[in-house]
């Protein structure tokens, strides 16, 4: 399939710094190594060393998957976001646009993003898409994952950047969250408080400790709680079960007012992802996918239908997501 | 044309009393974020400022959501 307006590739490092050079604006993906490699210019760009690509899944130190900002977009601004100024990412974005975001993962600023974002101003009026940084699995607390700032050639390991481009009126971005999970038929789970944490929740209306719940049903947590919002399906990845302090860590937080259900299991990861992406789709002009889906589903070397773009530690199509495809497209209006 | 804010239908969605199926994920998480809002503060002043971010979302998009709009109206 043939991207609609957007050029996005795993390409070589001289190959990604030729383009940086030439003055294309463009958002990347790669290890620190090689980002680290690239000169200053008019990209972003985030810390991840595993890919989708036209080949399969694959892991590389010295490659950078970049993606390219077509040529009709108006303009496009690199900015920081720390704690400070994160509440106004929505209301710094363009009135017709897409921001790509990148957040390092385990910071201050991802959990802020990820529990306050629904209620920064301009939440959902713009649109964002992007993904959590991060490192090798194997390097894990050895190396930590960053945000790449190109413009100023600041390398952030506790803020976010973002990359708001101007749309011009005849082009609109769309987003879309592409899950292999659904949520099945399974017991209905509240929680009272939002969080990275549970504790106590209500399951089918009755009081509960979710740990306590996981371990006596036996539940396989490489499968996430699906969310229902209004039939959009928000996954949160189970990050451990301590059945000593019958807590819950999570890769992404709960909400109240949300039904939440274990997901169906899923056997065969990349079967699944060909199914729901769809064979007639053109091809996204942005696309992420999570690491949890790469690891739990064996992806390297295989496809994942025409569906390429980095791998990431958490998704984001304007609010922080677990275990999901991210797919956005620039639409004729 | 989309109708405008006071259209009684704006203030069914928010209050839940009318569903909008969708695969547009935007729409979703837009109409699940005003429920839940709504439903920690049903005052008025709450409810027109939930229709007004409703509206302001549907006349952005309009050219987009051309499917849903002849569902919430049709």
């Amino acid at each position: 399939m043939i991207s609609t307006y957007v050029h996005s590739k795993l390409q070589s490092i001289p190959e990604v710094q030729a383009e940086i050079s030439a003055g294309k604006t463009l958002v990347l993906a790669g290890s620190r190594d090689a980002l680290k490699q690239l000169p200053r210019g008019n990209w972003v760009g985030g810390t991840t060393s595993y890919f989708m690509t036209d080949e399969g899944g694959v892991v590389a130190d010295d490659k950078v998957f970049a993606t390219e900002v077509p040529e009709f977009a108006m303009e496009a601004k690199v900015v920081n976001y720390g704690l400070g100024n994160l509440s106004f990412l929505y209301s710094d974005a363009p009135e017709n646009g897409i921001t790509f975001l990148v957040i390092p993962a385990a910071t201050k600023v991802l959990k802020t993003f990820a529990e306050q974002a629904p209620s920064f101003d301009g939440f959902l009026m713009h649109p964002v898409v992007g993904w959590v940084s991060g490192v090798r699995v194997d390097r894990v607390g050895n190396e930590l994952p960053a945000a790449f700032n190109g413009k100023t050639g600041e390398i952030l390991e506790n803020k976010a950047v973002a990359l708001h481009v101007a749309l011009p009126a005849n082009k609109q971005a769309e987003l879309e969250i592409v899950s292999i999970f659904k949520g099945g038929e399974g017991d209905i789970i509240h929680f009272k408080d939002e969080g990275f944490h549970a504790v106590g929740c209500h399951i089918n209306g009755k009081p509960a400790n979710l740990a306590d719940y996981i371990i006596a049903k036996g539940i396989r947590t490489e499968f996430p709680l699906v969310g229902d919002y209004c039939g959009c399906p928000v996954n949160v990845s189970i990050q451990n079960v301590d059945a000593e302090t019958h807590c819950v860590d999570l890769f992404a937080p709960v909400f109240p007012g949300v039904d939440y259900r274990f997901a169906e299991p899923v056997e065969d990861y990349a079967s699944a992802f060909s199914a729901v992406v769809g064979a007639d789709r053109e091809e996204p002009d942005f696309a992420c996918n999570c690491i949890l889906n790469f690891l739990y589903g064996k992806l390297e070397g295989k496809k994942t239908g025409s569906v390429t773009g980095p791998i990431t530690f958490g998704e984001i199509a304007h609010q922080l997501l677990n275990q999901t495809l991210v797919r956005m497209y620039l639409r004729d209006v | 044309m989309l109708p405008d804010a006071n259209h009684q239908v704006w203030g069914k969605i928010v209050a839940g009393e009318k569903s909008v199926q969708t695969g547009n994920a935007t729409v979703n998480l837009l109409i699940k974020s005003l429920k839940m809002s709504y439903g920690l503060d049903r005052s008025p002043a709450n409810q027109n400022q939930l229709i007004a971010k409703l509206h302001s979302f549907f006349s952005r998009y309009e050219s987009t959501l051309a499917s849903e709009i002849a569902q919430i109206f049709l």
